[in-house]
């Protein structure tokens, strides 16, 4: 079964170790203008949001590739750029509604995320588990368990008021 | 020197005398390990006396979060007075 | 690679820029950071200058893995000569500032002169350019932060900046950068503010190529497993930094009523329990928060409760803070500790600096020495919340006589309020000591005593000295990298052996700086966390450079010297109560009256502490007069300086 990435930007420490080891990882270089994954920061607020590759089924940047270098790699359900065939027109950067498609100014080449072929590095280093590797039918049952858990909360508070009044 | 690739160090190897679920006494001299039963809020050392508030980190992992004012504040008095006295003494 | 990084020179007064490749031969000899800073102080600053004038040169650095695929690799520091001990300067802070610098191609700028009118500086992808701040100047530490994203564009820049404290030069402000990371002590913002910079602002996107990427990227891993399975650590990945105040509290540590108790009673209020519940209460479950690359995250966000700026957002209160405006002021509420921490923030002030010397102007107002007609009428008593918050206004804008005595630091204050108000003040080299009482722990005594940039807990504290850790668990760590077979003692009343604890957590805590790796990363408040042999091995991997973890602490040796030659040449005699290695007398005179039953009529035996003091001294190489001798120098190779090679 394949697997997905399982973002819970809640537990985001902000740290960006997996910006720092994406790029170690793919490049051997620190740089996280070459990460695939960022951490986006409203920092007044507190709050950090990791962004990554959503690998979507109907994926506009494989829609858009006008020499059609981007496909879907059934094995494990992401998204793969063919660099043989790609001819560096930044179309799906464009057209990519998360930003998760990027364009390396220093290899003149567009890249994004690839699960590091099957044990992704921002999983394996953060250590909140804010960026988790999980089968895609269980993203949904762990976002319905932490929900429920909210409601659950909420009635135990409501309660609570209710016996006050 | 190429620094050693495997081998682990000295950090490294006393990962082994890491203790769980005890905490110490926080009197210097007693420093007895107190293993305090899973939702304790207090604990009383045995050998000298001293009560703490507990708190817990997670389960099996508690913390000293202070000490019992009440008992606290009693004992303090009593082992001042008895030390300014003893030091009058000399 | 990292080895590449430049260092620039910035002369505000002139608009002069220039940069320079860093040598090889420097870098094996003060690799980077707070080391390599300390070389350029003693280079760049001839003795006696003025700390706020244009002659005070001002180092910014990362740490020489700085950015490279290490753990917490986050840390900046800041260098001058302290307008406020006028010896050495310092200032080590956390958070996003320094990688930038690095990705934007710089390790260490060096900033002298004065600017016209406000100016910041604006680093980008080796370029730089000092721009006019006229419309920053007056921002809080986050508006003027912000201000700068706005006006340059980008969302992605950091800054380091001073707040309104800086501007106003009091003594003892902070360079803050982010929310609330602080390079506290000694005054680093106020040399900003008086040369007319308001902030220096970096963004970068330049590769820095790791030298061996797998084997770093494994080994980090493998760091990092120790570092987050260390018990210490995962409490204060839970807690926060408050959470040392739950045991020290407990058995008698924290100076309170400025120096009268050693314990704050009923003080249920701050415990970190209870911050941890307004943090969950204000910010949810999940709110930790990190520094650049670091899986420790002990900062917390919260939003503060009630009181006059209820729902303000900030971060922490660091243990610092629950000392500083609640143990010495005897006010532990968490309104007034969450106010006051983030009152210091947005000024942009040392807040241990300026909670110490409310507490002893307290005393003295309490005692009589100063009164309220010297106050303008604020009640300065013990426990008065409101004068606390008053206070930290009113020095930060200098507003009225004590405020604008107490904003010069506090041997400069007590000169103006006269009596024996000296004698009341809790400090070493002119540096208000942390709210942490020694009396009970002669080691830690001895490090706030002689530490270089004034009593700082962060420069030699054996803290691992309170966990009592059996003896050869002891020897393993204190006789690594380089052999000691002196006397140890697990017991931390004892004064035997201290000496050798002390120089060895000073090299090791200098190491840290000069790599610019976080404290809690190394052997400061956990025993197992890593040290000299893991960070030869980081070294290797990220750069390529080999080094002997002997090597690294010969470095850190050096550099220790280096910042005791700053001293020795701005004046520092070794048992000058306002310049020395010494303790205020009450830590031998008064004895402690709280806390556990062993510490109670504790004191600093003065006759042993001198004895101690002496072994220290010839631990390091140093003279009976605390003065490196010629052999230490030559051994170090740091006999000729100033050498200027750089």
């Amino acid at each position: 079964m394949a697997k997905a990435l399982y973002i819970d930007y809640q537990k985001c420490t902000g740290c960006r170790l997996c910006e720092l080891v994406c790029s170690v990882f793919h490049d051997g270089i620190s740089n996280p203008a070459r990460s695939r994954i960022r951490v986006i920061k409203w920092e007044a607020e507190g709050l950090y949001i990791p962004m990554s590759c959503q690998q979507c089924q109907d994926a506009p940047c494989m829609n858009v590739c006008p020499v059609k270098a981007i496909y879907m790699d059934h094995d494990l359900e992401r998204i793969v750029v063919d660099y043989d065939k790609c001819i560096g027109c930044r179309s799906c950067v464009a057209v990519c509604p998360f930003g998760a498609m990027n364009f390396n100014v220093y290899d003149r080449k567009v890249f994004k995320c690839d699960f590091c072929d099957g044990e992704p590095q921002c999983v394996r280093f953060c250590d909140e588990k804010a960026v988790d590797y999980v089968e895609v039918d269980d993203v949904s049952i762990l976002k319905k368990r932490n929900a429920a858990l909210r409601v659950s909360r909420a009635g135990k508070e409501a309660s609570t008021l209710m016996a006050q009044i | 020197m190429t620094p050693e690739k495997d081998g682990i160090s000295t950090a490294e190897s006393l990962r082994s005398t890491r203790t769980y679920g005890k905490i110490r006494c926080h009197n210097p001299t007693c420093m007895e390990r107190l293993e305090p039963k899973k939702g304790d809020k207090t604990i009383k050392c045995p050998t000298c006396g001293m009560e703490f508030r507990l708190a817990w980190v997670k389960d099996g992992f508690p913390r000293i979060r202070g000490p019992v004012w009440e008992t606290n504040r009693k004992i303090a008095e009593e082992e001042l007075s008895r030390k300014l006295k003893q030091k009058e003494g000399k | 690679m990292s080895l590449d990084r430049k260092i620039a020179y910035i002369d505000l007064s002139t608009g002069d820029i220039q940069t320079k490749a860093i040598p090889l031969e420097v870098r094996r000899k003060f690799l980077g950071g707070r080391g390599l800073d300390a070389y350029l102080l003693y280079n760049h600053t001839t003795q006696g200058c003025d700390p706020i004038g244009p002659d005070n040169a001002l180092m910014v650095s990362g740490g020489f893995l700085c950015a490279t695929c290490a753990s917490a690799t986050s840390r900046t520091h800041v260098m001058a000569k302290s307008p406020l001990t006028g010896l050495l300067g310092s200032a080590n802070m956390g958070g996003f500032f320094s990688p930038e610098m690095a990705w934007a191609g710089f390790h260490h700028l060096v900033i002298k002169g004065k600017a016209e009118h406000p100016v910041y500086i604006y680093i980008h992808n080796g370029e730089i350019e000092i721009r006019d701040a006229r419309d920053l100047w007056g921002l809080s530490v986050t508006e003027a932060q912000w201000a700068i994203r706005d006006k340059l564009g980008d969302q992605e820049v950091k800054s380091m900046v001073c707040g309104p404290a800086g501007e106003n030069l009091v003594r003892y402000a902070n360079v803050m950068t982010g929310i609330k990371n602080a390079g506290g002590r000694t005054g680093m913002g106020c040399v900003m503010g008086s040369k007319n910079l308001k902030a220096v602002a970096v963004r970068g996107t330049m590769d820095i190529p790791i030298a061996h990427p797998k084997e770093a990227l494994e080994f980090n891993k493998r760091f990092i497993d120790q570092i987050v399975s260390a018990k210490v650590n995962q409490t204060q990945g839970t807690l926060g930094t408050p959470f040392i105040w739950g045991a020290t509290n407990s058995w008698g540590g924290i100076r309170t009523r400025n120096f009268q108790y050693n314990q704050c009673e009923y003080a249920d209020d701050i415990e970190p329990e209870r911050l941890d519940e307004i943090a969950t209460e204000t910010m949810g479950p999940y709110h930790m928060t990190g520094c650049f690359g670091c899986q420790v995250h002990c900062r917390a966000q919260y939003k503060i409760p009630d009181g006059p700026y209820a729902g303000r957002y900030d971060e922490g209160p660091e243990y610092t803070s629950q000392g500083a405006f609640c143990g010495e002021t005897d006010t532990p509420r968490a309104t007034t500790l969450l106010t006051a921490n983030h009152l210091v923030d947005q000024y942009g002030v040392d807040n241990l600096e300026i909670g110490s010397l409310i507490s002893w102007a307290m005393e003295l107002y309490e005692l009589g020495i100063i009164t309220s007609k010297d106050t303008d009428g604020v009640d300065l008593r013990f426990g008065n919340d409101e004068a606390v918050i008053e206070m930290i206004d009113r020095i930060c804008q200098r507003k009225g006589w004590l405020a604008d005595a107490l904003a010069d630091g506090g041997v400069a204050a007590s000169k103006k309020i006269g009596k024996d108000s000296f004698s009341y003040l809790i400090q070493v080299k002119g540096m208000s000591n942390l709210h942490s009482d020694e009396r009970a722990t002669p080691a830690l005594a001895l490090n706030i005593a002689t530490s270089s940039r004034g009593s700082d807990h962060l420069r030699s504290r054996p803290a691992i000295d309170l966990y009592h850790l059996p003896e050869p668990v002891m020897r393993r760590i204190y006789s690594s990298p380089v052999p000691y077979d002196g006397p140890l003692s697990s017991e931390h009343t004892e004064y035997i052996g201290k000496a050798w604890q002390v120089f060895w957590h000073e090299n090791c805590y200098m190491a840290v700086d000069c790599l610019g790796i976080c404290k809690y990363h190394t052997t400061f408040l956990g025993a197992t966390l890593p040290n000299f042999e893991d960070w030869a091995k980081v070294i290797y991997y990220n750069t390529g450079l080999e080094f002997t973890p002997q090597e690294i602490w010969g470095v850190a040796e050096r550099c220790n010297n280096l910042e005791r030659l700053f001293n020795l040449r701005e004046g520092l005699t070794k048992d000058d109560p306002e310049k020395g290695d010494v303790l205020n007398h009450r830590y031998h005179d008064e004895p402690a009256r709280r806390g556990a039953l062993d510490v109670i009529g504790r004191v600093i035996e003065k006759d042993k502490f001198i004895k101690m003091r002496s072994e220290l001294y010839e631990h390091k190489g140093w003279n009976e007069d605390g003065l490196p001798t010629p052999e230490t120098l030559k051994r170090l190779g740091i006999d000729a300086e100033p050498s200027h090679l750089v």
